[in-house]
């Protein structure tokens, strides 16, 4: 009778499986555990973690340590991955053109044109024209109201009015004659004055109509088809707000602009081409595609993809003691997503969603220093320390322990930093890959497009279900349940969108609705583990077609979240393949493959095939 | 020893002249004309959802007139119905006569409006937002030391509250913390109290209040 214990070093997390083998080489699994992962995977600071890792699996088995006739640890893949953004689009405004922004609470309804003229000066106004009239922060919505009532009493016709603080029901609700308000305009100072403007505000849960549609913009404003033309981006650009100005003014534009984000050079074995970053990801991936297999890439430097390559690749080679110039990228993915910006030029604080490209990248280098962090835990534990196994085969083997699989069986590991897909045919043979973007490149596009700025509260978005707080004592989940509390709730919670994580809700400090933090969620995982599944799938699949594979296991980290499985099950669908979460060893769930696959692979076990 | 309201008034401007020359900030006037409120009965549980109660203590816009940095009660309760305007709801004021403690005051605001939501203010200035059915120390956001409570936090404190009420999900308005307001006002915000507590009486129920 042996004790051996089989250990998995991930990126993020170090499994333990523990069996006994007796003399005939029969295996019995008997614990398990899972801790972080201490430092970077393959370093020798992972040492304290697979310590702990054990002493958790050994402890309710009472144990000690030194009774353990064996530990393996995985030839763990030598890859690393990381992401960045570029954003390659910009909104840029000129001498005011105009100003789409949804305040909360505009005042009054409807269309108006005229000229614009200050509050002060709708004293000496005269009566044959309508004016749009500008109430800056120094005039209390009180006394702006009267003038304006004045005026109007006068036979000054105003038509509308642009105020700088959130005032615009105040004043609307002191008016005689109701005109449409847009306010919260931060810059009023510059809104040109005597020029020919428009505005209009549209009821509750409606949006404008006029001023997003260009030839209503050229019949306010009597243009010519030129005109008409140059004006179709600012028409564009106030669709979908609640209130907007268009103000015509002599070389007023607004355009969206190109903001150069270098150029990626793609190295295949073959072909090398140079595709430029602010493409977008598709034609990024189409060069990757081309020239596939990749051998290295390079980056331009001073842009942020550069920078990220550097990065990586000083990391690995730090890991490795290997110069720089010998670390080679092997995978990169790209991927689309929009992200809030300042437009340049604003008046009221706008933003638009600008375009940006979201990138991770895998580096590989030879060889991880396994022998001797080997080593250091062999003098660190007095047990006999053994490398064996690679890690694809491994998760397959362990993979194969789910009730109610065989050979041929592909799995699909989601893990943090990498996608990888291996396949095992009949005969035994095992093809894997390793891509790069996983879990930690959906936590960079659900931070990035929301504009949180907190990778951590990202991290939980991702990972749990939201739910709003409607009362103290009742919250409505995502899926529209209701759940009821006999005790109030955590007055911070009141009226929040919130993370059900395991502490319990959590507030999301953001003003956006429930359904659109959800909607960025579910957007980010499917660019990212759909687009990649395949990816992967088909650099494994025989011929490279997915529909001859049968069954696909998804194993790792991600693979435990809750819709990720789903969106991947629903995919392949198409292809014909069965597709579901691993249960290792029927308990397991999708954890602790490649653990249990080191053990069922030693030379102890007499079960080197692939489980029952 | 018992005090009288001229004592403590004496000690008040007193203070309030030794202070005079380290305070900085705009000189205003020390008095602010009373508010001319009007009692209209006893305050009962509204049925609006669209409304949100202000409860007041009876010293507030009587004997007391300005918040601890001379904000004229006048142009708090303006700008907390501004805000509350602006987001479309309606408002009450309602002058709660047994307690000057904000959070009870918020409290009672909060059972007397039909959207759930109050809002409590006491004469120096210390607000807080409430909600009816969190414990009276509790709050949806208190603002605590009453001389950074300004002018434009009273309209943003009207805005969040209406936007609780709407089922909203407002961001909390930024309160500053400045470690030395404890020091500096302490003495002060100490006699304001006591100014505060001498019109309150436990017998007396919440009235309600519509501006004169």
């Amino acid at each position: 009778m042996a004790l051996i214990a089989g250990v998995d070093i991930g990126n993020n997390t170090t499994e333990v499986a523990l069996a006994e083998i007796d003399g005939q080489g029969a295996v019995r699994f008997c614990g398990q555990s899972l801790v972080r992962t201490i430092g970077i995977k393959g370093t020798m600071r992972n040492v304290s973690g697979i310590i702990d890792a054990l002493n958790q699996a050994l402890a309710p088995l009472k144990i000690p340590r030194r009774d353990l006739a064996m530990v393996l640890l995985n030839e763990a893949t030598p890859v690393i991955g990381d992401v960045a953004m570029e954003t390659i689009t910009e909104t840029v405004i000129t001498e005011s053109a105009m100003i789409g922004h949804n305040p909360t609470t505009p005042g009054g309804m409807g269309l108006a044109t005229g000229t614009t003229i200050n509050l002060d000066a709708l004293s000496e106004a005269d009566s044959a024209q309508d004016f749009i009239v500008l109430v800056d922060a120094a005039t209390d919505f009180q006394v702006a109201a009267e003038m304006i009532n004045a005026a109007t009493a006068r036979g000054v016709r105003v038509r509308g009015a642009i105020v700088q603080l959130d005032d615009g029901v105040l004043i609307h609700n002191r008016l005689s004659q109701p005109i449409p308000i847009v306010d919260e305009v931060r810059h009023i100072e510059r809104v040109p004055m005597r020029m020919p403007a428009a505005i209009e505000v549209a009821p509750v849960g409606k949006t404008i109509e006029k001023l997003s549609n260009p030839y209503d913009i050229a019949t306010l404003f009597g243009l010519s088809p030129e005109e008409t033309r140059n004006i179709v981006p600012i028409a564009r650009a106030l669709t979908g707000v609640r209130s907007a100005v268009v103000i015509k003014t002599p070389q007023g534009d607004i355009q969206e602009r190109r903001i150069p984000a270098g150029h990626l050079t793609l190295i295949g074995a073959e072909a090398t081409v140079e595709v430029p970053v602010d493409q977008g990801a598709a034609a990024i991936m189409d060069k990757v595609d081309q020239v596939a297999p990749l051998r290295e890439i390079k980056a331009e430097a001073g842009t942020n993809v550069g920078g990220m390559f550097e990065t990586v690749r000083q990391v690995m080679a730090d890991l490795t003691n290997q110069p720089v110039s010998d670390i080679l990228v092997q995978d990169i993915i790209a991927v689309d997503t929009l992200v809030p910006q300042q437009v340049l030029g604003n008046l009221a604080g706008e933003f638009a969603l600008g375009n940006a490209v979201g990138l991770a990248a895998m580096v590989q280098t030879q060889k991880l220093p396994m022998q001797m962090l080997a080593r250091k835990l062999e003098e660190e534990i007095q047990v006999k320390v053994a490398v064996s196994g690679v890690e694809a085969e491994m998760a397959i083997n362990g993979a194969l322990t789910t009730p109610g699989t065989k050979a041929p069986l592909a799995i699909l590991d989601l893990g943090g930093g990498s996608t990888d897909a291996s396949l095992i045919n009949e005969a035994g043979q095992i093809r894997s890959i390793h891509l790069a973007g996983a879990g930690d490149m959906v936590t960079m596009l659900i931070d990035k497009e929301l504009g949180l700025d907190d990778l951590d509260l990202a991290e939980r978005i991702k990972f749990y279900p939201l739910a709003k707080v409607e009362t103290l004592f009742h919250l409505r989940h995502e899926d529209g349940s209701v759940q009821f509390f006999d005790a109030p709730m955590d007055p911070r919670l009141f009226g929040r969108v919130v993370v059900m994580g395991e502490g319990g809700p959590q507030p999301i400090p953001l003003e956006d609705t429930l359904g659109r933090i959800a909607e960025v969620r579910r957007k980010a995982k499917e660019k990212v583990f759909v687009q990649n599944g395949l990816r992967a799938l088909s650099r494994v699949a025989p011929a490279g077609n997915i529909r001859l594979i049968e069954f696909v296991a998804l194993v790792g980290g991600s693979s435990l979240d809750f819709e990720i499985p789903t969106m991947l099950a629903d995919e392949l669908m198409e292809y014909g393949v069965v597709t579901g979460r691993a249960n290792i060893r029927g308990s397991q769930g999708p954890r602790n493959a490649v653990a249990t696959g080191l053990v069922l692979t030693s030379p102890l076990a007499r079960e080197q095939s692939y489980g029952r | 020893m018992k005090i009288s309201e001229d004592m403590v008034k004496g000690i008040i401007l007193e203070v309030l002249q030794q202070m005079k020359p380290s305070s900085p900030g705009p000189d205003r006037p020390t008095q602010a004309a009373p508010l001319q409120l009007r009692e209209i009965g006893p305050a009962v549980v509204g049925k609006d959802k669209n409304e949100v109660v202000i409860g007041i203590p009876p010293a507030f816009g009587n004997t007391m007139t300005q918040t601890i940095i001379h904000i004229p009660h006048q142009e708090v309760l303006r700008e907390v119905l501004a805000g509350i305007e602006e987001e479309g709801l309606k408002a009450r004021i309602v002058r709660v006569n047994k307690t000057a403690d904000v959070g009870f005051i918020g409290h009672e605001a909060a059972k007397l409006s039909g959207s759930g939501i109050g809002i409590g203010i006491i004469s120096r200035g210390t607000s807080v937002i409430h909600q009816r059915d969190l414990a009276p120390l509790q709050n949806l956001e208190l603002f605590s030391q009453s001389p950074l409570v300004e002018l434009s936090t009273f309209r943003a404190m009207g805005k969040n509250a209406a936007k609780y009420a709407k089922g909203e999900n407002p961001t909390p308005v930024p309160v500053r913390n400045d470690p030395m307001a404890r020091p500096k006002y302490q003495g002060l915000a100490a006699l304001l109290h006591n100014k505060e507590t001498l019109l309150v009486n436990r017998d007396q129920p919440t009235v309600e209040l519509a501006m004169a």
